[in-house]
C-alpha cells in the first residue's frame, strides 16, 4: 500500500459518535419502556414494566429519554449548520439516482449476474435509509409523542373538524412508526453492524470513529477513490 | 341500625347459653353442612373467615332460612327497610332476595344511589333481571376482600373484566344498545392499558363513570354526559381540560381516517420488514457463497 495512504480514516468526528450514543441510549430506553405500554395485554409485559420500576416511573423514563431523544435530534441540525458554516459539509448522505442503481446492482450481484458489489460511495443505500429513517421518526414519532405527552397543551392546536379522529391517528402513528423504527433497526442496523461475521460482536466504530482504509476499499470503492485518488494516490 | 349489627353478634351469642332457645346459629353450625356441599350453597370456610364479612353470622343476611332441613333455625327478623328492598328487586329473580337487600343494613349510602342508578332502575322500574344487583359485582359476599386487594372484583383492573361481564354481552349489547366496541377501545386505550399494567392512577370504568350511582351517557347527569361535565371529569386528572381534549376519549369505533391510517401504517411497516429481511438472507447467503467460492472475490 502507498505509504502516503494512512492506515485508517476518520468516519465519524466526536460530535458524531457522542449524538450517536446519546441517540441508541434514548432509542432503547423509549422501546424497552414503550413496548411494555404497546403489548400491555401480552403476559409478560406487567413483569417487564415492574423492572423499569412500575407503570409509574417507566412513564417518566420514557417521557424524559423522549425529550433527551428530541434535543439530541436538534443538536445534530446544529452540528450540520456548524459543519456547513465551516465549508466541512458534504452531501454524501443525500439520496442520490445512483442509489437505486447500487440497489439493483447490489441485487444482481447476490444473485450471481454481476461479478462485483457496488460502487459504493461515503454511505451505501441502507445506510442513508437508516439515516433518514431517524428523520421519519423524529416527524412521525416525535411529533406524536410530544402529542401525547402533552395532550391539554396541545389540544388548543386541533382544528375543529380534526377532532373525531386525531386522537386516535395520533396515537396509531405512535405506536405502530415505533414498532416498525425496532423491527428495522433490530434487523438491519444490528447484522449490519453487530452480527456480519467481520464484525461480530460489533462494528467498533461507534466509539473509535475510525475506519481501516481496508475496509473503506472493500465497503465504499468511491469513497476510497475519491479520497486517494482512483492510481492510490492521496489527495488530501 | 348499626348499632344492632354491632351488638346481633353478641345477641346471638347470648342464644347459645339458653339451650332452650333453639338451634344454634352461628357461622360454624351452618358452615358445618356448607362447606361441603357442592354448588351455589357451598360456602368455602377458609375464604369466608378471611374475608371482610368473616365475622358474620350467616343469619345476618339469610335471616329467612327455607326448607326443612333449616327447620329450628332462627334467623334475625328483617327490618322494613330490607324488606321494601327485597321486594324492590324481585325481579332480578334471586334465590334469596332478603340476603341481597341486607346489605343496606350496612350500606345504606350505597344501596340509596344504587336505586336511583340505570342498573338499580332497571331492575327496580324496567323490572327486568338483567340489571345487576351488589354481588354482581361484588362478587359473592362471603369472600370480599378488603380493598385494595388484587382479589376484589373491583380493584384495578378487575372492575373492568367486571363491567364487561355484562357490556361486552352480545345479546346485552344489542338490548340496551351499548357503545358495541366500548371494552375492546377502553383496553387499547392509554388508560387501559396502563390499568392493566398496575397503574394505580389510571382509571377504570367507575373512575369516569361513577359506580353506585352510575346513569346513562345520554343522562346530563352523567360525570360524562357533556362537554362541560367531561371537562370536570377529566380535569380531575388532567388540569385545565380543553374542549378538544376532552373528545380523545369516545369509546367509539375508529373514524375512518384513524382507520386507514392504521391500514397504511401497517401495510408501510409490513413491506419494510419484508424487504429487510430478504435483503439481509441475501446478504448472508452470498457471504457464505463468497466464502466457499470465490475466496476474497467480490469486493
Amino acid at each position: 500500500m502507498d505509504k502516503n495512504i494512512p492506515q485508517e480514516i476518520e468516519r465519524f468526528d466526536v460530535s458524531a459518535r457522542t449524538q450517536h450514543i446519546i441517540m441508541f441510549v434514548t432509542f432503547l430506553l423509549l422501546s424497552f419502556t414503550g413496548w411494555g405500554l404497546k403489548y400491555a395485554g401480552a403476559v409478560p409485559s406487567s413483569a417487564w414494566i415492574k423492572v423499569w420500576g412500575g407503570p409509574k416511573i417507566a412513564g417518566i423514563i420514557h417521557r424524559v429519554a423522549g425529550i433527551i431523544m428530541l434535543l439530541d435530534f436538534i443538536y445534530h441540525q446544529f452540528y450540520l449548520l456548524n459543519l456547513w458554516r465551516k465549508k466541512d459539509l458534504r452531501l454524501t448522505i443525500i439520496p442520490m439516482p445512483k442509489d437505486i442503481v447500487d440497489l439493483v446492482h447490489n441485487f444482481m450481484y447476490y444473485f450471481g449476474l454481476r461479478k462485483e458489489k457496488p460502487y459504493f460511495r461515503k454511505f451505501t443505500y441502507l445506510q442513508k435509509f437508516d439515516y433518514w429513517a431517524v428523520y421519519w421518526g423524529m416527524f412521525i414519532i416525535g411529533t406524536s409523542g410530544f402529542f401525547l405527552a402533552f395532550p391539554v397543551t396541545v389540544s388548543v392546536l386541533f382544528p375543529t373538524f380534526t377532532l373525531g379522529w386525531i386522537w386516535d391517528v395520533v396515537f396509531i402513528m405512535h405506536s405502530d412508526e415505533a414498532l416498525l423504527a425496532i423491527v428495522f433497526i433490530l434487523i438491519i442496523h444490528f447484522y449490519n453492524e453487530h452480527l456480519r461475521s467481520e464484525h461480530f460482536p460489533m462494528n467498533w466504530l461507534w466509539l473509535t470513529g475510525k475506519m481501516s482504509t481496508e475496509t473503506l476499499k472493500h465497503h465504499h470503492p468511491a469513497e476510497y477513490d475519491y479520497l486517494f485518488g482512483k492510481d492510490g494516490k492521496y489527495k488530501g | 341500625m348499626r348499632i344492632l349489627v354491632r351488638v346481633l353478634p353478641f345477641l346471638l351469642f347470648a342464644f347459645l347459653l339458653v339451650p332452650a332457645a333453639g338451634a344454634a346459629t352461628d357461622a360454624a353450625t351452618c358452615l358445618s353442612c356448607h362447606e361441603s356441599m357442592e354448588g351455589s350453597v357451598k360456602v368455602e370456610k377458609e375464604k369466608y373467615s378471611k374475608s371482610v364479612h368473616g365475622s358474620f353470622d350467616c343469619v345476618m343476611c339469610h335471616m329467612t332460612p327455607k326448607g326443612d332441613q333449616h327447620q329450628g333455625l332462627v334467623g334475625s327478623t328483617p327490618d322494613k327497610a330490607v324488606k321494601d328492598l327485597a321486594q324492590e328487586i324481585s325481579p332480578k329473580g334471586l334465590k334469596d332476595p332478603i340476603a341481597q337487600a341486607a346489605c343496606v343494613t350496612c350500606h345504606p349510602d350505597q344501596y340509596a344511589a344504587y336505586t336511583k342508578s340505570i342498573h338499580g332502575q332497571n331492575i327496580i322500574t324496567k323490572k327486568s333481571s338483567d340489571g345487576p344487583v351488589c354481588t354482581s359485582c361484588h362478587g359473592s359476599p362471603h369472600y370480599i376482600e378488603a380493598r385494595p386487594s388484587a382479589a376484589s372484583k373491583v380493584y384495578l383492573y378487575n372492575i373492568v373484566i367486571s363491567c364487561g361481564s355484562c357490556h361486552e354481552e352480545k345479546h346485552l349489547i344489542e338490548k340496551y344498545h351499548f357503545s358495541p366496541l366500548v371494552m375492546e377501545r377502553y383496553q387499547e386505550s392509554f388508560h387501559g392499558r396502563k390499568l392493566l399494567l398496575g397503574h394505580t392512577g389510571a382509571p377504570s370504568c367507575a373512575s369516569c363513570h361513577g359506580a353506585h350511582d352510575i346513569v346513562s351517557v345520554k343522562d346530563p347527569a352523567s360525570p360524562v354526559g357533556s362537554v362541560e361535565a367531561k371537562k370536570k371529569t377529566c380535569g380531575k386528572c388532567h388540569p385545565g381540560a380543553t374542549d378538544k381534549f376532552v373528545a380523545a376519549i369516545t369509546h367509539q369505533p375508529l373514524h375512518p381516517i384513524a382507520h386507514w391510517t392504521e391500514i397504511g401504517l401497517i401495510i408501510l411497516t409490513v413491506s419494510v420488514f419484508v424487504f429487510i429481511i430478504v435483503h439481509v438472507l441475501l446478504d448472508i447467503f452470498a457471504d457464505i457463497r463468497d466464502r466457499l467460492f470465490r475466496k476474497g472475490g467480490g469486493h
